[in-house]
């Protein structure tokens, strides 16, 4: 089975976010604002070489640019 | 003497009984028709092991029924409608995002998906004011991946709103 989403360097984990997030903000009024919430994910990493601690980065651009740099290079 | 003869055929008797179980079985002991049902999201489960009668799945290979004694089998689940017949003989049905449906043998059911929720929690305003956004960021000149999530996003609305309607 193919999909076109492949194609992009999505992955199926970030496919299912993407559903998930859409499903969401679907919902009504109620149900809507709580579950908007377990969709927020704000994680930073920073890389440590020889010691020092790189630069502090946000998880979630990190991997939508190594995303964009997968579907380039296929 | 003789006494001790009886009780070792007697035993000799029991273990060839032990060996070869009754061989008669009936299909009502032998096939139950209910399925164990455990629908669970990460941060809530809609079914605990519970008995029902049917289950249909919207699975990437088509739509699916599932009853008691299915093959074992996995199933990735497109984003759509989930209905459970119960054993009351009322049927729910639930709107998934996406996930998975695994047939383990002796009709127990695990689905497993990321969001769920019964069609009256949604709101189809919300879902076409979003279909109108999501076709223009699709054919708009946005990256390759804002294009890719857009159309993602328009297959899960497109399939909530058949099921609204």
């Amino acid at each position: 089975m193919a999909f076109a989403w492949k194609a992009a360097g999505i992955t199926y984990n970030r496919y299912l976010a993407i559903a998930a997030r859409v499903v969401r903000r679907s919902l009504k009024e109620g149900p809507r604002l709580q579950a908007e919430r377990r969709g927020e994910m704000d994680l930073r990493f920073a890389k440590w070489q020889n010691g020092k601690q790189g630069e502090n980065k946000s998880l979630g651009e990190a991997n939508a640019s190594a995303m964009a740099e997968q579907a380039k290079a296929e | 003497m003789s006494s001790v003869r009886i009780a070792r055929t007697a035993l000799r008797a029991r273990s060839a009984a032990i060996a070869r179980p009754v061989q008669r079985r009936g299909y009502a002991d032998a096939v139950s028709d209910k399925i164990k049902l455990s629908l669970a999201l990460p941060h809530s489960s809609i079914y605990k092991s519970q008995d029902v009668v049917q289950v249909n799945i919207p699975a990437e290979s088509g739509e699916m029924g599932i009853l008691a004694q299915h093959v074992p089998s996995i199933e990735q689940l497109r984003p759509g409608l989930v209905e459970i017949i119960e054993e009351a003989g009322g049927s729910k049905q639930f709107f998934l995002s996406g996930g998975f449906a695994v047939v383990q043998p002796d009709s127990v059911l695990s689905i497993n998906a990321v969001e769920g929720y019964a069609l009256e929690d949604f709101s189809s305003e919300a879902v076409n004011s979003q279909i109108q956004e999501a076709q223009k960021i699709a054919s708009g000149g946005g990256s390759e991946q804002d294009i890719a999530e857009a159309k993602i996003e328009l297959e899960v609305l497109e399939s909530l709103q058949a099921a609204l309607k």
